[in-house]
């Protein structure tokens, strides 16, 4: 209901109440929508029907905000602590890291180079040059998942933006958690993860068992829309990660697991938990999986292209020549056959339900559900909308 | 919201405040919580939590799955015997009920 200038503004005043109902209820619609729109695409990536246009490195900007309390001075976690944990990243996403060596086994060859490397930014969003590193006064005792250490009017910093900057807070968090994460999607302003400073990188204050930078591995692995890898169903076996190849578990693991653990009927290799996206200390969680990798791809060539270098979405060709790095993926392709894709039309698709994509003008999309799926989606979405009417004029004071 | 429940009965074990779970001290059949600005152990999996308003709101803070804590907000009402009774009038959740074990100054024991 957004008021055009044109018009005089209504003479009867709204109550407030009912404005924050209304936007809250068209965020958390436009929310919905968007989630469905990414988890529609991540889903196109892990059956094959898209693949990742990037096959060189990707470097995302970091700005580490700073907010500490002077009463408490190891809160101002030093710069060589930050950096520590810049490189924890850049191993970590890259597969680079020493501890990789010890998956398992059975496993060795889902492990995923995710292409994704950080850096801390060299230029604020004013175009001055900088370090990267924000350091802001707060006189909170601590901070917990209500954003409030995202905003400076509530004791916090505000972010960079956010489709420039990966925004990372480092702060006092409370209740013993270590940092939470926010999916893509959501509102701009609130964008990034936040780390509780003892868990942040591997020097200074960081201290055991979270002194491995494993923390903002995690949760900059929720930013690029990764799930735990039980599915967040409390124990049940009924929901997964959405990935393929990340066995269904039964619920977190936490402390040094042994291996096998097994779960969810998932023998004899059982959970996959050490997984960043598992709960396990720092130094029993290494490893992505290549399905993982794909579902990063999808979130970075969607709702976060915007830092993508030199994206091309939408114009995925055919799947067919594997990224350099990686071999095709058992989860998603088939077996495919090692032989250039020259003939568009005789290829066959990957994986995808043997849909004749003849004549089928898709926008140089490659995939010919493409129609479908966005019908699809624009029915889950006038269905929110009309959801969200009734709602609306249902609640009638 | 109105939906005024009145807590008769025996005087409710007085568990208003605000409480997260201290999971490292639950025993097989005993949940055992801490009040919020208690300082626990960092801890990967994130605590869940309860708050008892005096006016009977009841608030349940669940983990989500991008470990922050979403609110689910209930009334909650004394039942005698160290029974609370938790309703979620909004159809949010399925009500239940609480038995309270212990309750010392710094730290609630609950059963449910």
């Amino acid at each position: 209901m957004t008021q055009s200038a044109n018009f005089p503004a209504p003479a009867r005043d709204i109550c407030g109440t009912m404005l924050v109902h209304r936007r809250l209820l068209n965020d958390s619609m436009t929310y919905r929508a968007q989630r469905a729109r990414i988890e529609n695409r991540a889903l196109q990536y892990e059956t094959g029907r898209r693949s990742a246009v990037r096959n060189e490195v990707l470097t995302i900007p970091v700005v580490v905000h700073v907010v500490h309390n002077p009463a408490h001075p190891e809160q101002n976690v030093g710069d060589a602590q930050v950096h520590s944990q810049i490189d924890v990243l850049n191993r970590d996403f890259r597969a680079a890291n020493a501890d990789v060596s010890q998956v398992p086994e059975v496993w060795r060859p889902l492990v995923a180079d995710a292409r994704i490397e950080f850096a801390l930014a060299t230029r604020d969003p004013l175009g001055n040059p900088t370090e990267g590193i924000t350091r802001i006064e707060t006189d909170r005792d601590g901070f917990d998942t209500s954003d409030t250490v995202k905003a400076a009017e509530t004791g916090g910093a505000d972010p960079w933006p956010s489709d420039q900057f990966l925004n990372l807070w480092v702060c006092q968090l409370q209740g013993g958690l270590l940092g939470y994460a926010q999916f893509p999607g959501g509102p701009p302003q609130t964008d990034g993860v936040v780390i509780l400073h003892t868990a942040f990188g591997t020097t200074g204050c960081a201290a055991s068992p979270f002194d491995g930078g494993r923390t903002a591995t995690h949760e900059i692995g929720h930013w690029l829309d990764l799930l735990h890898i039980w599915g967040d169903d409390d124990g049940a076996c009924s929901n997964d990660d959405r990935v393929g190849d990340t066995p269904n578990q039964a619920s977190s693991n936490t402390g040094k697991p042994a291996f096998p653990h097994v779960t969810c009927d998932n023998g004899p290799n059982g959970d996959m938990f050490m997984n960043y996206m598992d709960y396990v200390d720092d130094e029993a969680m290494f490893m992505f999986t290549r399905g993982q990798s794909e579902r990063m791809d999808a979130c970075l060539e969607g709702a976060r292209a915007s830092f993508v270098v030199a994206h091309q979405v939408g114009t995925a060709k055919a799947p067919a020549a594997a990224p350099a790095a990686e071999a095709p993926s058992e989860a998603a392709a088939p077996a495919a056959p090692s032989v250039p894709p020259q003939a568009p039309a005789a290829a066959p698709a990957p994986a995808a339900p043997a849909a004749a994509p003849a004549a089928a003008a898709t926008g140089g999309n490659g995939h010919a559900a493409h129609d479908s799926e966005v019908e699809r989606l624009l029915r889950e979405v006038l269905s929110e909308v009309q959801d969200a009417l009734g709602i609306v004029t249902g609640d009638g004071r | 919201m109105s939906q005024g429940e009145s807590t008769v009965g025996a005087a409710p074990p007085d568990v208003t405040g605000s409480w997260l779970h201290s999971f490292e001290e639950d025993t097989g059949t005993t949940e055992v919580y801490r009040p919020s600005a208690y300082r626990f152990r960092p801890a990967r999996r994130v605590r869940g939590g309860l708050e008892f308003r005096p006016d009977g709101t009841f608030v349940e803070r669940r983990p989500g799955p991008d470990d922050r804590l979403y609110e689910v907000q209930g009334r909650w009402a004394a039942q005698g015997a160290g029974r609370i009774g938790v309703t979620f009038p909004q159809g949010r959740a399925a009500p239940y009920e609480i038995t309270v074990v212990s309750r010392t100054q710094d730290m609630l024991a609950i059963t449910r």
